[in-house]
């Protein structure tokens, strides 16, 4: 574990900014990428939006004041990147075309070991809107406390409960509507 | 089309049927050794976005000394000319004091020459 506070102080200074975001990188890649993962589901889209997350994060580092922890900061950047690449990749793709979706190209992707009803269960959570997706990730595979994703997303505590009562009835429905 | 009611279901009872149908394990996995060198792919890029950076300021910086020099020459070569018109001038006057010839017999002159 990081100390935040120190590594906060590291950052303002320009001779020890680069080692300090060194660290970060280090400390922080691994859920970052878990997180972009779930959203963008193949792994050479989660990697360019993982990098750009971080670029974003060094540009924006000097304006980083500490009100928020810098865990969710970068998650917050990672979110808006996500975001943004499905954005853009739905201009280019007609994602509402089955065929065209990430979910279906779970089949073949190498980096994806689970069996077909996995695949299916990506697919339903695919076919949410973004952010109920997004609420649904953090709560059902990340265990993440209502608190925590509020300040993070910005969103009460209310409505991401609501949100994520939707989601879960929504994926049940799916299976049944396709039984 | 089947229609469950789900509102008389709270989401800890709904959630517990999607756990035991897919359970919460990620299926998704990462080429080996990909988180190893991830940092060193990251501060690569922001190493180069650095070196962009002082090369763009170096570029503006240059564009800049290069506008004033430029700025400079102009406002030389401009008074230069205004100084060699103005020793054009005296040059032709004094000329026109030595030759003692009044400014009545040059314009005849010149209209003469013109005419031929």
């Amino acid at each position: 574990m990081i100390d935040e506070k120190a590594l906060i102080q590291q950052l303002s200074k320009p001779s020890s900014k680069e080692a300090a975001f060194t660290q970060l990188v280090r400390e922080y890649q691994e859920p970052l990428y878990w997180q972009i993962r779930r959203m963008v589901l193949v792994h050479d889209d989660a990697d360019d939006v993982l990098q750009n997350t971080f670029i974003k994060a060094w540009t924006a580092i000097d304006s980083f004041r500490g009100e928020s922890r810098l865990q969710t900061w970068l998650f917050r950047i990672a979110i808006n990147e996500s975001l943004n690449h499905l954005s853009k990749k739905k201009q280019t793709l007609s994602l509402d075309e089955p065929e065209n979706s990430p979910a279906a190209s779970l089949a073949s992707d190498s980096y994806f070991d689970g069996d077909e009803l996995q695949q299916q269960f990506q697919t339903a959570i695919s076919a949410l809107p973004e952010k109920q997706r997004l609420v649904f990730n953090l709560k059902y595979f990340d265990e993440m406390k209502y608190e925590d994703m509020s300040d993070m997303l910005g969103t009460s505590i209310g409505a991401l409960k609501a949100s994520y009562h939707h989601a879960v009835k929504k994926i049940l429905a799916f299976f049944e509507n396709n039984d | 089309m089947k229609t469950t009611d789900y509102r008389q279901r709270t989401t800890e009872e709904l959630e517990a049927q999607l756990v035991s149908q897919f359970g919460t394990e990620s299926h998704f996995t990462v080429p080996a050794g990909y988180f190893d060198g991830l940092t060193d792919k990251v501060m690569g890029r922001v190493a180069q976005r650095k070196r962009r950076r002082l090369v763009m300021r170096w570029a503006a910086a240059a564009m800049l000394a290069g506008s004033v020099i430029a700025g400079g020459l102009l406002l030389e070569r401009h008074n230069s000319v205004q100084t060699a018109n103005a020793e054009d001038i005296q040059y032709i006057e004094d000329a026109l004091d030595y030759s003692m010839i009044d400014n009545m017999s040059i314009a005849s002159y010149l209209t003469e020459a013109d005419l031929n």
